[in-house]
């Protein structure tokens, strides 16, 4: 075990080593100085209150992915969906609010028009997060490829909702929707930034998150994970956990959705997810899947984002979209360091060590003697190979 | 609808299909060996802009190796962290899409600054294989193809001869099947895993770098568009068969053919429907095959139970 943390502090050591060594080899490369591009990093998340809202406005929607992604990365389902849950949710609210807002003869107050674009956001995030769950459970397809082509749906969707039922009357550049309402907006926290009372929220899902990971369910899925057959008898069955971990990750980016077009932006663009979804995964794991973890990463890796800005700006030469390959260097060491520690979550065990997961849950076909002979080869197996798979 | 414009939408179908055979037949070899790599997207497109980047200094061939060769070094790299440091491939393969996709619009922004007119090569010309380019319909369709073309459907054969018929194809499909038996009769499970891994890689590369000098001769940032995805879906697909992997690239190449040229004729469907069909279809054919091999699956468990 020692050596394990060992190993564990070198590896971290020398990921953030790599990302350093990288940023500074990219930004070289660029013909740039790499401190005056730290310069600007720093000059682009500090230099007024401004910038750090908007640290605070792009940490809101990675933050409520990666935190409603928890329980799903928990049991093993790899939803990649995120981005086509916000584009849904954000559709299904922008709709709603001029629908209600409508009703009301163009005065619906705020009271009415904030849970209706919440409400209406989760929902298509829902939805949207149901299909393929439905998918994975009646027919094993692969949620992982089915939310990636579901993605490229929604964006084929939200751009025809920009030129057609939501389009904007008014002759603009970039499809884009109406403006919403004044009362539909969510209104600043921060006087003088874009930083709206969506934060609060993230508070709010972090708590209730923290809470959850203390209760029975939340150890039901990690049991789900490792030992389906233990999870059924806790009543955990696999229809049941992704439908109920793909949904709440579904409503959590719907509610993104929704947060993006009533909070940051006023209308519904085509940019609205914006990759949020992948950094979302990205996030959540650099967080250990801890809300804690997941909120100081949300505000690192937006951080990144808003410094790359700066960094464009402050050299010159070095294009933003150096965040993006940081991220993905990120991701690759995080998955390196979840290796080795001593309860890695599902998501990020190494490979080899899931086959229970894997097998068909045909327990009514099978006599009972062979069914527990089946579970304790296929226990000592898993076992075994976690046992030789580490170094 | 004319002749014409068949002619050209089928033409065009076995131009798309190109890059996804690379990609996919790289792909049946990682997945025959048992593994995923999602980091294909970022391979692919990665490969798309060494493509662009070598043709410009030395021509297509200097250009299709530069593609390969990012691609491989991507693998490598990728097979280091999965396979010596024990990483999930999964998220692996997650950050190396996102690493790709962003490390190629950060050399591209470098090379080609924003306001500067994008580099154009020259693509790959068609060559016609003599009198047989000249049968009506057929000839065009068939026979008037890039290279490219040619040489992606030799690559199916020589995958399905290596699979069939080579030691290492045996060895592949043993790891995949079950590694610990394959272990035991003198298999090295791990070198076999990352050659499979290493041919996913540099095909995926070459499938990019098809892409950018087969047909269109310029980079763009996210000019792959989930084609690396739809070459996973194509290989689950199709069993990991060469076959499966042919029928499912000319399928999506096919609908994407027809979403780029039946725009402009009578069939007034919105544009966005047209590019969301090759999506769709593939989606619905995953659905379809997860479908028979669940059954398949249900028949074993129960014949080897009772």
């Amino acid at each position: 075990m020692r050596s394990l943390d060992r190993q564990r502090w070198l590896l971290t050591a020398s990921v953030v080593a790599a990302v350093l060594v990288v940023a500074g080899a990219l930004i070289l490369f660029a013909g740039a100085d790499p401190l005056v591009g730290l310069q600007g990093l720093v000059e682009g998340v500090s230099s007024s209150p401004y910038r750090v809202g908007e640290v605070l406005v792009g940490a809101v929607p990675i933050g409520i992915v990666a935190l409603t992604l928890i329980p799903a990365l928990r049991a093993g389902v790899f939803s990649v969906g995120a981005e086509g849950q916000i584009i849904v949710g954000a559709i299904t609210a922008t709709g709603a609010v001029f629908a209600i807002d409508q009703l009301f003869g163009g005065a619906a107050p705020s009271v009415v028009l904030w849970p209706v674009g919440l409400l209406a956001g989760a929902a298509g995030g829902g939805a949207m997060a149901l299909l393929p769950a439905f998918l994975a459970v009646r027919w094993r397809v692969n949620e992982i490829l089915s939310t990636l082509l579901l993605n490229y749906l929604a964006a084929g969707f939200l751009g025809w909702t920009l030129r057609t039922w939501l389009a904007t009357p008014e002759e603009t550049a970039t499809p884009q929707s109406a403006k919403l309402p004044e009362a539909a907006a969510l209104p600043a926290l921060i006087p003088g930034t874009r930083a709206h009372w969506g934060i609060l929220l993230v508070i709010v899902i972090a708590v209730l998150v923290f809470l959850w990971n203390r209760s029975a369910a939340s150890t039901r899925l990690t049991v789900f994970a490792t030992r389906p057959k233990l999870a059924l008898r806790l009543g955990a069955t696999r229809s049941r956990t992704v439908y109920s971990t793909m949904l709440v990750s579904g409503l959590g980016a719907g509610v993104v959705g929704w947060i993006q077009v009533a909070g940051v932006n006023d209308r519904l663009l085509n940019s609205v997810s914006g990759g949020v979804g992948f950094s979302g995964i990205a996030v959540a794991l650099l967080g250990g899947l801890a809300p804690i973890g997941i909120v100081l990463a949300a505000l690192f890796f937006s951080a990144l984002a808003a410094g790359a800005v700066g960094m464009q700006s402050a050299t010159g030469t070095v294009p933003a979209s150096i965040a993006e390959v940081i991220k993905g260097v990120l991701l690759i060491g995080v998955a390196c360091i979840a290796a080795y520690q001593r309860n890695p979550a599902a998501v990020v065990r190494p490979v080899g060590t899931k086959d229970a997961a894997d097998e068909p849950v045909v327990l009514s076909a099978e006599p009972p003697g062979t069914a527990g002979d089946h579970e304790t080869t296929i226990g000592t197996l898993a076992e075994a190979e976690n046992e030789g798979g580490r170094p | 609808m004319t002749v014409e414009l068949w002619v050209a939408i089928l033409a065009g179908t076995l131009a798309l299909a190109a890059p996804l055979v690379f990609a996919g037949i790289g792909e049946g070899f990682v997945e025959r060996a048992g593994r995923i790599n999602l980091g294909i997207e970022g391979m692919m497109i990665m490969g798309a802009l060494a493509g662009v980047w070598g043709a410009s200094l030395g021509g297509p061939l200097v250009g299709l190796l530069a593609g390969i060769a990012v691609g491989l070094v991507m693998a490598v790299a990728m097979n280091l962290v999965v396979y010596r440091l024990h990483a999930n491939e999964i998220v692996v393969g997650l950050g190396v899409t996102m690493l790709g996709l962003g490390l190629s619009t950060y050399l591209f922004q470098l090379w080609v600054p924003s306001g500067q007119t994008n580099v154009t090569v020259p693509t790959v010309p068609r060559t016609g294989l003599g009198p047989l380019a000249d049968i009506p319909v057929i000839g065009p369709v068939l026979f008037g193809q890039s290279p490219l073309v040619y040489l992606a459907a030799l690559l199916l054969l020589v995958a399905w001869a290596v699979m069939r018929f080579t030691r290492f194809g045996l060895a592949v499909q043993a790891v995949g099947t079950d590694p610990a038996s394959a272990a035991l009769r003198g298999v090295r499970v791990e070198r076999t895993g990352a050659s499979a891994l290493l041919i996913g890689g540099a095909l995926a590369g070459l499938g990019g770098a098809v892409i950018t000098i087969g047909t269109i001769g310029s980079f763009t940032p996210d000019i792959t568009a989930g084609r690396g995805y739809i070459a996973l879906a194509i290989v689950i697909m199709g069993r990991s068969r060469p076959v499966g992997i042919a029928l499912g690239a000319l399928l999506f190449a096919f609908l994407q053919s027809f979403a780029l040229l039946s725009q402009s004729t009578a069939l007034t469907l919105p544009s966005e429907v047209y590019q969301s069909i090759p999506y769709l279809v593939t989606l619905v054919v995953l659905v379809i095959t997860s479908r028979r091999q669940l059954r398949r699956l249900y028949r074993s468990t129960k014949v080897s139970s009772t």
